[in-house]
This record gives C-alpha cells, structure tokens and sequence, in this order.
C-alpha cells in the first residue's frame, strides 16, 4: 500500500529528517515521490515536472488489459451474461493495491487460457440460450443477412468503434462457416472471435492516424466514450453514448461533461465507487482474514462487513450530501442481523442492511468496522499498520521503512496492560521513535476499537487511551495532539491533502497508472475542481472526464 | 512402505481402499507410457518466512550420510535416502539491489536474479519491481517440457499477494506467471479446458471441435493483424507477445491429453480460506502426481502461501499470523513450536505427493524415481532476514544426485551454483544460470 504524493512539501521532507525520521535507503526517492511503474521504473523529481500547464498536456496513453470487473460487466451489457465468467482468470497483479495499472499486467499463459475457456462458454450461452436477444433474426429473413448485421453492430459494440474492412472480413467470414451448420452456430463463433480479440481485450485509446502527429491530441468521439464508459462504469459505453460519438456530439469537453452527468445517474455508476473503494481500501484483505473475539464464521462475518463498508461508501457517494467531508465524519454504519449484535446495533428493521447511528461513537469511514477489521492482527489491533494506512492511504505520505537491521514485530498479547503500553517500545527505543511517533502517534487515537472494530472503553479493564498526536505532515491544520479518533477524522475531513489525496487514487485508478510528472498537470486540474467544488464526491468523478489526461493524448511517433 | 502398485493394477486398486483418492492414469494411458523412456519431472516448492534452524537441520551427524532428520523433517523419514541437505549455501543475489529481503528473496530464489526497480512494497515499505530472468522450472520446461501438452504447471496455496511476493515462477525478466489457485483451476487447466473428449465422448465430434477452436483462432489472429498495422511499436509489442502465447494454446490443443484418464472433478474449494488451506495443498499434488503419471506434464511450481503473509495455519494448531511468528523465532517457546509444526506440515506435503509418485510403477521403478523436487525459502530466518545458510532441501533426482545426504558447505557457495547443479541434473547443460556474478557453474560434492 503505498501511494507517492507530488505534492508532498520540501517543508515536510525537512521536517521529518529533523524528527530523526529520514529515509534509509534512496533518499529523496522515499519522500519526494517514485514515478516508477511496475517493472520499469525510474523515479523523477521536481525538475523534470512541466513548467506550465497552458496547454494540454495529457499522460500517456498505452494499451489497457481489461480487468477482470469490466470483462464481467460488458458481458453482462452486451450479452446478457450475469454468470461473472472473468471471476475464473488469474487475479490482476496489483501494485498500490490497484488492479488497473497496465504496466503490471501484460498477458500470461493462464490469462490466454483463461480468454479463451470464457470465450466459448460465453458464446455458447448467448447463441444457446439469448439468441433472439443477442442476435435477433425475424422469420422469413435471410440468416445470412442477419449474421453480417450482427458482426457490424455486435463487432461496433465490442470493439468500441467501427470496423474496418480488415476486422470485419474474418468475422464475416467464420460467421458464413458457422452458418453452414445453423444461423445460431455462426453467431456462437463470432463472439468467440471477439471475445479474444485485442480490440475487445485491451482499451485502445491511441491508434495511428493517416498523417503525423505532434503535441497533444485531442480523442476522437469513439476513444471519448470508451474513456467515459471505462471510467464511470467499468463497462463499454452504452448505445446512447456510440450514437453520440458516431454523430459528431461527443466532442468538447462540455460533450463530454454533459455525458458524464448522464452517465452518473445510472446504477452502473455504483459499480465503479466500490471497485475503487475496494482497491483503494485493500478490502481484498478481508478475504479469508480471521479475528478472534467471535463465533461466527468467518465468510458470513467478512461479507457482512464489506457489504456494510461498501454500503457506506455508497451513501456517501450518491446518498444526498456527497462530499468528502461527511465521508470522514459521518456516524452512520450500516448493519444487518449479523452485524447488529457484534456492534450494538438496534435489531435491523428490514431484511438486509441500514444505516444506524451506534450508542457509542463512531467517525466516518475511519471507524468503520470493515476497515478497522483490515488494519488490526488476527487476535489485537495493529496501531503502527493502522498510522501507517492513515498516512499512505489518506494523506498520500511515505513512511519509511525500518533500518534493516531491526526486527518489527508487534508486541505478544498481554492480559495485564493495554495495547498502548505494549506499543510503547516503538517510542521510546532512539532507533524506532523517529519514525514511530509519525506513526503511531496516528495509529493510537484508534485504540477504542479492537480487532473486530467493536468499541471498547476498557481493554483488560485499564482505560484505553486513544490520544494521539499528528506530527510532520506539512500542513498546519493536521498537525498537533488529537484527543481521539473523532477529532482526527475532523481534521482529516478538512484537510487540503486528504482530499487532494483521494482525488489522486482516482487518478490512479482511472487511469491506470502511478502517477508521472506528464499527470501534473492533469493531476491539479482535478484536485482543483474537486476543491471548489467544496469536496462533492460527484463533481469528483465528472472533473476525471475533464483533465488533460482524459480528454488528450500525447502523439504518436513514428510514420504515419 | 507400501506395496507399490503396477500400472496394470491401478484401476483395480483405485476402486479400492489403497489409494484415497482415484487420481490415476488408464491402462491404455500406462500402457504406452511404459513403451517409452521414463521423463525427467521437476518441482520447485516454496515456503515462506524462514524456518527455526534449531529444528531443520539435522541431529547426531557424524558423517554425510549418518544423521538424524530434524523435528521439522520428520514426515519425510521413508524418504530419507532420497534427501539432500544442504547447508551453508548462500543466496548471494538476494543480499542487497532493489525491495526489501522477502521482495529480494522470493525474486531471487529460482531466478538468481535482482529484482527490477518498480513500486510493489514490501510490509516494511522498501519498493521493487519483478525478478529479472527466467525462474529455473520455466528454464528446464524450455528443455523437457515440449513433449507434454502442458509445458509446465504453477499451482499456488493461499499465493493471494498479486505483486513480486507472491510470485516463484517467470516465463521472462519481469514475466511473472500466476499461480493456478485451487485443485478446481488446475483440474479445468490440465484435464478439461483442453480436453476435446471432456466436451464429447464421440472422437468425431472431438475432431470437429478441434477444427472449430482452430478456425476461431486463426480469426483471432486476423484481428491482432488488423489492430496491430495501427499501434505504436511498443503497443505493438505488447500484442505480439499475447498473440505468441494464443499460438501456444493452439498448439496445445491439437495434442490434448492422449488417452490419460480423467480423473474426478475436485470439489470447489474458497482459494483464500484457512480451513479449505490443507485440503487445496493436498488435491493440487494428488492432481500433479496424476499429471506427471499420465506425462501431461513434467515440470511444476508449487507454492505455498507468500512472503511476509499474515496466515494462520489452525490444522497444525499455529494460530500465530506467519510472518509475526517468524520474527519472533525461537526465543519463545510456544512460537517456536507453531513454526515447526508448518515445516513439519511442508514436509508432510512432499511426502504425500511423493507416496503417490511411488505408488505408481514406470519402467523398472516407479514415477517417483524420475522426479526431482527442490525445496526452498526466501529468507534463511525470520528473526534475521538473511540469506545465508539458506534453508535448501534437494528430494529426488538419484539418477543425478548422491542423494542420502546432509553436506555442509564452507566458505558459502553462491546458491545460483545449485540451480546449475538442478538445470544439470535435468539435462540442461548450461553452466551458469541468471545474474552471472551469482554462478560460476555447479555446485560441488552432489553427483
């Protein structure tokens, strides 16, 4: 987990060396930002940043594998298949727990395996079982016919463009050979064709045009609507959105604002938020993560708490208020009969989950149980990973690691003092507290809630402390001693670089990619529109469409 | 030990109590298997975060060859003279470069390599990129593993991390290759997918389908050349690398698994659970032991868990979180006891999957005596994180090996020599292997 902030003052790296908190290894690397992606690499600083962003200065644009979210969900658009079939591919290598990132996913044997099983249990399905929907062919026409209309508006759909004549001729032409046995066979070994096809397997956004390019160039209508349906649907764009491209009104940044709007009124907008908020959260790590303090079993308790935390996000996106600011200050938690019990919830009034408003208090997303369940041991809470998470997740800060020579382990159990205390090591050790009182100073103010993310007053009947203290962040109003989880995520949700910090997980998500001094200036546009838009969660996703980065791509080189 | 089964006797045997599990070859499959040489097979397994050496290495030695096996080596007693030992080998690649010493480890234990630079981090916030060669099984399957339809197998035990630490096994510098999850994905990898018999009984209709796949890939392949005229040279490269890989597929599906005999569909098992964790260990070697018998493949990485995981091992009665246990080490008694008990549980892995190699008759001995596993770490301890004294078991390869033995080095030879040793023993004549300032040739005093 670890996401490298661009805007992370020279104050601070100062700051934090003056603590006694300084990087061991690659200095200036560790704090001032790491552009490397997955296996390439490299990392810039301030020099290398665009001086202005006057004119449009997008990030590049490479291929894009689909992931394994959007095959399923475009199955699901233009085939009808809810059966999920991306779920059996190799997972996605992730890197800052983000799946999208295209430089650390090229193709593997698995995967082309994976492409093609999924393929001819796809095609099989539809032309088996949704014929007349998927390619609907009324009596008395010629099958024939048909079959090439489908391979033009199924390959249109797929491919997110129109064919040339070169795709279309091999479609057309398996079609004919299928069609030999039935009009249903024919339809069958098309969409095998195009569900392995690179057209349908991988976003292109940068295709060569018929004369050289230089600078920025502007998408056309097709690449726009890709971008947008990807963005904001995990999905490829709906025919509304194809129509658009195809008659010349998706083409300014207006255009593209104005379908972004349309498009976020769509339940496929919801799909988005939580793919995102999974990844951004690491909420993979609830996967099979046991927690002592509990009888119940551990699928039904960790689906509960997702559904709870994705419940959440989800009101907080498109629940009314949607800013950033009820997102860390909300007190609701949603809860069903699994979960009521655990947190002292009112039995839930329906089947299923609502929000409720605990006895005891509770602070937005950081005292969610989901994330307070991730971000603890199996059998204690975890101070340092939860200040860790604060800091890299929220703030968009490194920590440093430990020197190498030390041996970072959590302190065993103890029945006789509180986590606090056994913590406390960290702190006073000279070698661990420069770092440590970064962390851990965050990470204590959680301590009213244990592994499971359940209150508590009390641990082994001493007083639980949750005081804490932000130090060296950079920004005035962070810092300084807290008295609790509560009064951090106020400041969290007022703070400048908390929401400049979720604004660039977007980015990263989005677009795929870490972020590279070619975002700057992409990267501020949106940081900017997020803030005057006073932090509306929505607005957010709209001003993704209208970066530099969304709306451009760099030229091609090379001959035409 | 048990008496072994021949070949002719396996179905009998199967529809008995002997084997627990009908994994097993036909006769017609065994029939012509017998006619031919005996293949060389090949596993690397991995185990996380260190071992206790205290209980690994072994007791009462007074020669090479007069020792006890160590508390955590136990299970494997009946295999005893099949095991090499290996002390004081270092793995020098892993000791400094990019990510921390889990990240290096894991990156450098079948690949000799550095990691590349990149941002996957490590617990500790120390950030890489992916190893930077090929990992030895990928190298060795590029020798012996053309003549099967699956070249080689990765399987993976709770290998959920989805960066550099959960990945042993790489086709390439920086092509790591995942690891199928469950007995479920392997037995739909090598048994179904690509079974055209599985889809129909009817050879017939097994043709037709084989013509069908191919007509649709030779599609597919039309619309990569369509794309590709209009890509940059690096989109380009990209497509080309996942068009090669389709044409590997194709490949693989005009020879199909023979006459083998499939065996039962394992039930679905919850890739990420700590309970169904021993079951998906066991079901993914019953599947490989039915793989190599039936010579679908000879090559395997079998990984278990990954670096630095926070997993519990509550069947061994390890409650602890795997990475925590490590560090602590032996100073506490109790953890010291849950890290023995995993080992202990590794061991017993090998030594189920080499009970069902030996049940299973082949020439003039059994599958087993042509199978060579090599068993490794990416730290030495979890207290320390060194890379010394690596913890490196050798189970098989007698046709290569003086096996039977616990030899210590001196003077810590560079663990990139043994996997010159491991390519050698697999008829690979190469005499060093990844980054060259790691390996010099092989290592002495093994054959």
């Amino acid at each position: 987990m670890r996401l490298r902030n661009w805007g992370f003052s020279f104050v601070s790296l100062l700051a934090l060396g003056a603590l006694g908190c300084e990087p061991s290894t690659k200095p200036g690397v560790a704090l001032m930002g790491h552009a490397g992606s997955a296996g390439s690499g490299g990392s810039a600083g301030a020099s290398s940043m665009p001086q202005t962003c006057n004119a449009p200065s997008p990030g590049p644009a490479p291929l894009h594998p689909l992931t394994r979210f959007q095959y399923n969900n475009i199955v699901r658009d233009l085939l009808g298949d809810t059966t999920q079939p991306a779920q059996a591919f190799p997972p996605e290598n992730e890197v800052d727990g983000y799946r999208t990132l295209a430089a650390a996913n090229q193709a593997n044997p698995l995967l082309v395996e994976s492409y093609l099983t999924a393929a001819e249990t796809v095609a099989a399905s539809a032309a088996q079982s949704r014929l007349a929907t998927v390619a609907p062919c009324e009596a008395g026409l010629d099958p024939a016919r048909c079959g090439h209309d489908f391979v033009t508006s199924f390959g249109r759909r797929a491919f997110r463009r129109e064919l040339t004549p070169a795709e279309l001729g091999p479609l057309s032409a398996l079609f004919d050979s299928g069609n030999t046995v039935s009009y249903a066979k024919g339809v069958e070994l098309v969409i095998q064709t195009v569900l392995q096809s690179p057209q349908f397997l991988y976003r292109v956004d940068s295709l060569k045009a018929p004369t050289a390019e230089s600078g920025a160039v502007a998408l056309g209508g097709y690449e726009l609507a890709g971008r947008l349906a990807f963005a904001l649907w995990g999905s490829a764009p709906d025919g509304a959105l194809m129509d658009a491209a195809a008659q010349g009104r998706l083409v300014t940044a207006a255009d593209v604002d104005r379908e972004a709007r349309r498009l976020l009124e769509d339940p496929r907008a919801h799909d988005i938020v939580r793919d995102f908020s999974e990844q951004w959260l690491e909420l993979s790590r609830l996967d099979g993560a046991v927690r002592v303090g509990t009888s119940l079993d551990v699928n039904v308790l960790n689906a509960a708490l997702r559904q709870s935390l994705t419940s959440y996000l989800d009101t907080s996106y498109f629940g009314g208020h949607g800013s950033f600011q009820q997102l860390f200050t909300d007190p609701s938690v949603w809860l069903d009969a699994t979960l009521a019990p655990i947190f002292g919830g009112a039995a839930p009034p329906v089947d299923g989950f609502a929000a409720q408003t605990l006895p005891e208090p509770r602070f937005g997303l950081l005292t969610q149980p989901a994330l307070l369940t991730i971000l603890s041991h199996s059998d204690q809470t975890a101070p340092v990973i939860r200040g860790v998470f604060v800091r890299e997740r929220f703030l968009c800060q490194d920590v440093p690691p430990p020197p190498p020579n030390l041996n970072p382990v959590p302190p065993k159990v103890d029945t006789t003092a509180t986590t606090r205390e056994r913590f406390r090591q960290h702190t006073e050790q000279a070698a661990c507290s420069g770092c440590h009182q970064l962390i851990d100073g965050v990470g204590f103010g959680f301590e009213r809630y244990d592994q499971l993310g359940r209150y508590r007053a009390t641990e082994n009947g001493l007083d639980v402390d949750e005081s804490g203290e932000v130090l060296a962040t950079g920004e005035v109003g962070l810092d300084g001693p807290f008295a609790g989880a509560g009064e951090l995520a106020a400041r969290i949700a007022n703070s400048p670089m908390a929401r400049d910090c979720l604004a660039k997980n977007w980015y990263t998500y989005t677009f795929g990619r870490q972020v590279a001094p070619e975002d700057t200036c992409s990267l501020a546009q949106l940081q900017k529109r997020f803030t005057d838009s006073g932090g509306d969660l929505k607005e957010l996703l709209v001003a993704l469409t209208q970066t530099d980065s969304f709306l451009y791509r760099p030229a091609m080189t090379g001959s035409p | 030990m048990t008496q072994r089964i021949s070949r002719r006797n396996v179905l009998r045997a199967a529809s008995g109590a002997l084997l627990a599990l009908p994994l097993l070859p036909s006769l017609r499959g065994a029939a012509r298997a017998q006619a031919a040489t005996p293949p060389r097979r090949f596993v690397t397994m991995y185990t996380p975060n260190g071992v206790i050496h205290e209980d690994w290495w072994p007791s009462a030695v007074s020669s090479e060859t007069d020792f006890q096996l160590s508390l955590s080596h136990q299970p494997l007693s009946a295999y005893k003279d099949r095991l090499l030992i290996l002390g004081g080998v270092e793995m020098k690649v892993a000791a400094d470069g990019e990510g921390g010493p889990h990240q290096r480890g894991i990156g450098g234990l079948f690949t000799n390599t550095q990691l590349g630079q990149g941002a996957f981090v490590d617990g500790c916030g120390r950030t890489a990129g992916w190893a930077t060669g090929i990992s030895i099984d990928q190298r060795i399957a590029g020798v012996i593993g053309a003549g099967s339809p699956v070249a080689s197998l990765q399987l993976g035990v709770r290998a959920t991390e989805n960066d550099v630490q959960g990945r042993i096994s790489y086709a390439a510098a920086g092509m790591p290759l995942p690891p199928l999850a469950t007995p479920l994905d392997v037995y739909k990898s090598v048994f179904q997918d690509f079974l055209p018999p599985a889809v129909s009984p009817d050879e017939d209709a097994a043709r037709a389908l084989l013509t069908q796949r191919r007509s649709v890939l030779d599609a597919v392949a039309s619309e990569f050349g369509a794309l590709e005229t209009r890509l940059s040279a690096q989109d380009r490269q990209t497509l080309d690398a996942h068009l090669t890989l389709i044409r590997d597929v194709e490949r693989r599906l005009s020879i199909g698994i023979g006459d083998c005999q499939k065996p039962p569909q394992p039930v679905t098992l919850d890739p990420v659970s700590e309970t169904d964790m021993p079951t998906i260990a066991e079901l993914e070697l019953d599947l490989l032991a039915v793989a190599f018998a039936c010579d679908l493949t000879r090559v395997a990485s079998f990984e278990i868990s990954t670096a630095l995981n926070r997993i519990r091992y509550p069947w061994v009665n390890s409650l602890g979180e795997g990475h925590t246990l490590s560090h602590v080490g032996s100073s506490d008694p109790d953890t010291r006891t849950q890290l023995v008990a995993r080992q202990n549980w590794h061991a017993s892995l090998i030594a189920r999957l080499f009970d069902k190699l030996a049940l299973i008759s082949e020439g003039d001995g059994s599958v087993l005596d042509s199978t060579l596993l090599f068993w490794g770490n990416e730290v030495s301890m979890g207290t320390t994180h060194s890379h010394d004294n690596m913890p490196f078991v050798l189970a098989g390869g007698q046709w290569a090996f003086r096996t039977g033995r616990y030899v210590q080095y001196t003077g810590n030879p560079s663990h990139g020599d043994l996997l010159v040793s491991v390519l050698n023993a697999m008829g690979v004549p190469d005499t060093t292997f990844g980054d060259a300032r790691f390996s010099s040739g092989p290592l002495p005093n093994l054959v």
